[in-house]
């Protein structure tokens, strides 16, 4: 029985350590991680200083997929612009983290042979730029692949912005005061942009629309991400693509009245009551938006009670509204024609020459 | 098919009705006692407030490897859907946050998307399990709409020493270890329990629509490889005759695995893992005054951690060496962080006490405070919350055949103020037969889950940004219930219909996109493969669920059990869509209007020393609607287990049991993301082994003098 009573003091005292085990911080499960964000981007910079080919940096800025269609998209985008500019270092950054995560992860990560991974590593765009300067790159252009000048080009700015007022403070003061920094523009920037886009487009659709409507589908923000009201360049394009033929129409996914019964309405209104409608994604990529909210299909997913409902994809309302209805799965930066577009942006870039003595007058 | 396994089930159940009436032979039926609904001990036949149990015996025959297991396969009212991240439980139509989860009378604590962690329960030392449906207890809280569940564990009181091992093996490397020490000297009793659950997980289809097509190649899992163990220990303490105090803690983790070989960054390639830490101390004591009235007191800790454990390099939330909020923040493999730490603390004073003329009195005070800590998941970093509580009960046998239970239980939110609910059951006792009828008020605070945390949710291509909401205001209920009940020698049947009417009932519903907060809108961009959607916590206009439920056991002989539950359900939800300017109507998630089960049990002794057992049982369920991702299978899968129990000495007995699970190797092979109806990986083997060791001598149970009740433990 002594035996009996020592094991449950022992069983008291390990209730009293299990007390104290659990009341530890759950700092000691995650570790110390200060240092993280230091390593993380000094692998980006060795990377980038062993790589180093010439001065001149192009940093191409999407918003990222995860689709293997749209790493392709970029692969050719990447290489179309090492052939423009020859003596510039090209690189292409996400600026999703969960993009930049699972692309890096890889698909086929534990794969041998064919079938082994292919990891791509599109750091985002802070990241990268603090990478060309500790690799002293003396020209930096920031291309943003973007199509409106919107809540995602807001963001590319203020990734340039912290680069050149040395947000984490360990690059060269000296270096960053004379480091040219250059910004391309998206897409649809301003009103000569757009009757630029609506030209190419319609040198490339003109057949099309000679046959019937051939409606673009853009993304486009809800009202309270409209920030810099950029959505009006969807409306602005549309009318710009009328000018040449009326059978042009231009909506979007999520800019409030311009969603897809909403250019049923003025398709409606300008006489297209049947015929054959032919769908476009305005995107740089064709992703989950060109497949499923435009070109998707299948009855069983039809909701005949909203016809409006977002699941109705715009293939599926069109299809019910008694047009024939064809989609062309293609992305803006796979036709050649609108990517030489951005190319022509980041050749006649906006100079950014006060960034860096904004935050620093003085100097 | 839904209308065969009706048909059969109906003629099952009158067929048990012809047997019995045939029949004459006398039977001895089990004197099951309950606590949950009063809070005061009963046999199950004279609670005044509908109690269903699944019995000692049920669970010793069944062979379960979880407490999903066994309330999916042994009652109608419960449904699981097994995801990749745990269970999400149901019962009669709704989720785990509205169904109390008790242990020994205790609230099982933590929570991931608002289900609690089952795997805290250890299926080998379940005594039994009492189920009591709506808000109709005072005694637990009026927040357990839906229903209460309070599994009662093993209790071990004998003199001397007491070991116990048992460990289950099934396929896909299914490990379920329990072992249990327990030690009685003098006074002091202690118990010691660890358990150790384990599964490789498994894979239903290859299949999986992303990136615009159905690829054949996905490497994402049905069930993820999983592995959780458990240590706790007891300590109980006999002052003297006419008090006890105990203490007690836990400690409890869970890694959650998932496949790092995937083929495709849209669906298949994760980069973290899943890690929980849970821990608990609870102290109290019981004081027996004169007569039966009792003084009870109770104070308990819990902390449920959550982490990521990051398998690849994964920018996430947190801060740059400035201080400064990124979206960017990187952690490497093998490093972790937390995602939230619930934590929160009960005290309780609770007394139950005789009156003049057949009262009993139940009364007490409760106060809970939760604390929760989200750096990345809650805009504030921490929040909490408090309520405090008071109730009280009262049985009264108003006439030899008529029991009245009334309960008010008063809460007083830090948030929210007062809220009163009362309670009324009235039992009406003929023979055999007992009629009872029920109605509660239900009242539920929103949770600081529901009201602050936001988080991406992201399940293979499907990317959802929940949101809660400061808005929220609280959920009230009316339960009604009526119930007719028969225990005969041979057979026991009920029938209970129910209705449960919501008034804001809280539920995750899709929004508008542009309701995620601009500050959080790197969310809004989702993972770029499709549109994040939207969901946020919303006060219902009303909801209801109705219902039947059939219960049935039936003893041929002294060997010979059948039995079967049949649950029928209904629900409507309306919400007021302001885009519309209209009431929509939405889905409660994983409805299903039918639920199933039935079992037969044989058991045989032969010899002395050797007892042999077999249980075949079946479950089934029709179409689950859902709001995203269609709608699951109906499906029906059946079971068949053995057991043999051996006795080599007074000391020593074993226990060795087999069976196989889903015999007809049915699979539902939907592809993802779409729900499934059961993700059963199709025909599954186990075998296990217990092993008891005893030493000492027995102790009787301890009469209790309430004429209506005794202790049943062991």
């Amino acid at each position: 029985m002594m035996k009996i009573k020592s094991l449950t003091i022992a069983l008291l005292a390990s209730l009293a350590m299990a007390a104290g085990f659990n009341s530890c911080s759950d700092d000691e499960e995650t570790g110390s991680v200060a240092n993280n964000y230091t390593i993380y981007q000094s692998a980006v910079d060795n990377k980038v200083i062993a790589n180093k080919k010439h001065d001149k940096a192009i940093l191409l800025v999407a918003f990222g997929s995860t689709w293997q269609n749209s790493f392709k998209a970029f692969d050719k985008t990447v290489e179309a612009y090492k052939k423009q500019f020859k003596d510039c270092d090209v690189y292409m950054s996400f600026s999703s983290a969960i993009c930049i995560n699972r692309a890096a992860a890889g698909e086929h990560a534990n794969d041998k042979g064919e079938d082994k991974a292919e990891i791509r590593n599109y750091y985002a765009p802070n990241f990268w730029l603090h990478a060309f300067g500790s690799a002293r790159y003396k020209e930096i252009t920031v291309q943003s692949l973007q199509v409106i000048p919107g809540e995602e080009y807001s963001r590319v700015i203020n990734y340039i912005k912290d680069f050149a007022n040395n947000s984490l403070g360990d690059l060269n003061d000296q270096y960053l005061k004379t480091v040219t920094l250059k910004l391309g523009t998206p897409l649809l920037n301003n009103t000569d942009d757009v009757a630029k886009v609506a030209k190419t487009i319609n040198k490339l659709c003109s057949s099309e629309a000679k046959k019937g409507v051939v409606a673009f589908m853009g993304h486009g923000n809800p009202d309270s991400y409209d920030t810099y009201k950029a959505n009006v360049r969807y409306t602005q394009l549309e009318e710009q693509l009328q000018k040449i033929n009326k059978n042009y129409f231009v909506g979007t996914v999520d800019m409030p009245d311009n969603y897809k019964q909403d250019v049923y309405a003025r398709m409606k209104e300008a006489g297209f009551e049947k015929g054959n409608v032919v769908l476009y994604p305005l995107m740089s990529i064709a992703g989950d938006h060109a497949h499923n909210d435009m070109a998707g299909e299948g009855d069983e997913y039809w909701d005949a009670e909203d016809e409006e409902s977002e699941d109705n994809s715009w293939n599926e309302y069109f299809s019910h509204k008694g047009y024939k209805v064809n989609s062309h799965m293609i992305g803006l930066l796979e036709q050649e024609e609108i990517r030489n577009l951005w190319i022509e942006h980041t050749k006649n870039p906006v100079e950014l020459e006060d960034y860096y003595h904004s935050m620093y007058p003085e100097d | 098919m839904k209308s065969k396994y009706t048909v059969l089930l109906f003629a099952y159940v009158a067929s048990g009705f012809l047997i019995t009436s045939k029949s004459q032979e006398k039977v001895e039926t089990l004197e099951e006692v309950v606590v949950t609904g009063t809070g005061t001990e009963h046999l199950l036949r004279d609670v005044p407030v509908q109690t269903e149990i699944v019995s000692r015996k049920t669970l010793d025959s069944y062979g379960a490897k979880s407490i999903e297991d066994i309330l999916g396969g042994l009652t109608a009212s419960f449904s699981f859907e097994e995801g990749d991240m745990g269970s999400q439980t149901q019962l009669n139509g709704l989720g785990n946050s509205y169904i109390l989860i008790l242990v020994d009378g205790k609230r099982l604590h933590g929570d991931v998307g608002g289900e609690n962690d089952l795997s805290q329960i250890d299926p080998q030392n379940i005594d039994h399990i009492e189920i009591v449906k709506g808000a109709q207890s005072a005694l637990y809280g009026s927040d357990a709409i839906a229903g209460v569940i309070n599994i009662i564990t093993k209790k071990h009181h004998d003199e001397g020493v007491y070991i116990e091992n048992t460990t289950r093996y099934g396929s896909y490397n299914d490990i379920r270890q329990h072992n249990g020490l327990g030690l009685t000297y003098g006074k002091l009793n202690s118990f010691t329990n660890f358990q150790l659950q384990h599964t490789d997980g498994w894979r239903n289809t290859t299949n999986e629509y992303t990136e615009g097509h159905v690829v054949n190649d996905s490497r994402k899992k049905t069930a993820n490889e999983k592995t959780n163990w458990q240590i706790a220990e007891k300590l109980t303490y006999t002052v003297n005759k006419k008090s006890e105090v105990y203490a007690s803690g836990s400690y409890h983790r869970k890694n959650i695995l998932r496949p790092q070989d995937g083929h495709y960054p849209s669906c298949d390639v994760y980069t973290y893992d899943l890690m929980y830490k849970n821990a608990a101390l609870s102290m109290g004591g019981k004081w027996k005054l004169k007569g039966n009235n009792t003084i009870t007191a109770d104070a308990d800790w819990g902390k449920h951690a959550y982490f990521y454990n990051y398998t690849a390099t994964t920018l996430t939330d947190g801060y740059d060496p400035l201080g400064r909020f990124t979206n960017y923040f990187p952690y490497f493999k093998g490093q972790k962080s937390l995602q939230s730490d619930q934590q929160r603390l009960l005290a309780s004073v609770k007394g139950i006490f005789d009156l003049p003329a057949e009262n009993k009195l139940s009364t007490g005070i409760e106060y809970r405070y939760d604390y929760l800590n989200a750096p990345m998941r809650t805009a504030e970093g921490s929040v909490d919350d408090w309520t405090g509580s008071i109730f009280v009960q009262d049985e009264f046998d108003l006439l030899s055949w008529l029991n009245v239970t009334t309960g008010l239980r008063v809460d007083k939110n830090q948030n929210f103020g007062f809220k009163a609910t009362p309670k009324v059951n009235a039992m009406l006792s003929a023979k055999n037969f007992r009629l009872r009828l029920g109605w509660s008020q239900g009242y539920k605070t929103p949770t600081t889950k529901e009201l602050y945390y936001r988080y991406l949710h992201v399940m293979g291509a499907s990317t959802y940004f929940n949101m809660g909401n400061t808005d929220l205001t609280p959920q009230t209920s009316n339960y009604y219930s009526s119930s007719v009940e028969y225990r005969g020698k041979r057979l026991t049947m009920s029938v209970t219909a129910y209705l449960n009417k919501l008034e804001n009932m809280i539920a995750l519903v899709n929004v508008p996109v542009d309701e995620i907060p601009v500050d959080a809108s790197s969310a809004y961009f989702g993972d770029g493969s499709g549109d994040v959607v939207a969901r946020k916590y919303k006060n219902m206009e009303d909801a209801r669920t109705q219902g039947i439920d059939l219960n049935t056991t039936y003893k041929i002989c002294e060997d010979f059990t059948i039995g079967g539950n049949y649950s029928y359900l209904d629900t409507k939800a309306h919400e007021y869509e302001a885009s519309k300017q209209k009431l929509v109507e939405v889905t409660i998630d994983g409805m299903a209007h039918h639920k199933w089960n039935a079992y037969a049990n044989w058991g045989h002794r032969f010899g002395k020393n050797y007892k042999l057992g077999a249980s075949l049982g079946t479950r089934g369920s029709s179409q689950r609607y859902y709001q995203n991702n269609g709608n699951g299978k109906p499906f029906q899968i059946w079971r068949l287990n053995t057991t043999h129990d051996l006795e080599s000495s007074k000391k020593f007995t074993y226990r060795a049991e087999a069976g196989i699970d889903n015999l007809f190797n049915y699979t539902d092979t939907t592809m993802h993301p779409y729900h499934l109806g059961t993700n059963s990986p199709g025909t599954t083997f186990f075998v296990a082994l217990s092993i008891k060791f005893k030493q000492g001598k027995n102790i009787k149970p301890t009469k209790i003098t309430n004429s209506k009740t005794f202790n049943d433990e062991d």
